[in-house]
């Protein structure tokens, strides 16, 4: 997996790249989305379009960035969710967990309500 | 062991996370070998992921002279993949249901139930000397 990371109107957008299934890249996400926590940003949209597939490591960095975030007063949501983790987040009940949307405009516009 | 070893239809890798994806590179280019499509190709390496994580961190204990063995056969385009390890063994029943109320946040305890969904057949044959688990999904 590869990570880039940006930031738009005060928000910061993380972007995977390729397949989240453990392994030494699997810290990354955590790592980077704990490096913005600590500088106070935490407003964070992950950006899943590039992500071929995930399994159950991949969902648990999720919850961890989900429950970390909140923890912390922030707010994690997901944008471009594939049709493959969508189906994942169905089966596992965590669809209604998380805040889904379908473009990262869209996940920016429900930030600024 | 200190590297993957590839024979065949099979790859033995070391209990170490970090070839997991020699794992993957392997089951998914013999899987579009045999003309799989790319949904049902991710839900095996999803599934395969999952177990030889399982293997590896669970079974074998993170022990890096420890093997996972992996092998992959098409029966009548029916997939099989058999995942070994040579750990304590686990008990199936003790696993809680991930979809509790009070597991749903939990970060880990998702990974065989997944594979149950994806999978068409899952057995798992556990023992105090390991763990062989086979998964099969029609292609």
């Amino acid at each position: 997996m590869k990570l880039t990371d940006r930031e738009q109107d005060g928000i910061v957008i993380l972007e995977p790249k390729g397949k989240i299934m453990g392994g030494p890249d699997a810290s990354l996400l955590h790592d980077k989305l704990h490096e913005y926590i600590e500088i106070n940003k935490t407003k964070i949209i992950i950006d899943l379009n590039k992500v071929d597939w995930m399994n159950s490591t991949g969902l648990g960095i999720l919850i961890s960035s989900y429950t970390t975030l909140k923890n912390n007063s922030g707010e994690l949501k997901l944008a471009n969710v594939t049709e493959k983790i969508k189906s994942l987040l169905v089966i596992t009940k965590l669809e209604g967990v998380f805040d889904t949307h379908e473009t990262i405009e869209d996940a920016i516009e429900a930030y600024k309500k | 062991m200190k590297k993957p070893t590839i024979s065949g239809n099979k790859i033995i890798v070391p209990s170490d996370p970090e070839y997991l994806n020699d794992v993957d590179v392997f089951i998914e280019g013999i899987l579009r070998g045999y003309g799989a499509d790319e949904s049902i190709i991710a839900d095996i390496a999803i599934s395969v992921s999952e177990l030889v994580n399982n293997a590896m961190l669970h079974g074998n204990n993170s022990e890096i002279n420890k093997a996972v063995e992996v092998s992959i056969d098409n029966k009548n385009n029916k997939v099989e993949i058999v995942i070994y390890d040579n750990g304590a063994g686990f008990n199936p029943d003790d696993i809680d249901n991930p979809l509790d109320d009070s597991n749903l946040l939990k970060e880990v305890g998702r990974g065989i139930f997944i594979v149950k969904s994806l999978m068409d057949s899952v057995n798992i044959e556990s023992t105090s000397q390991g763990t062989k688990v086979t998964i099969e999904k029609a292609i």
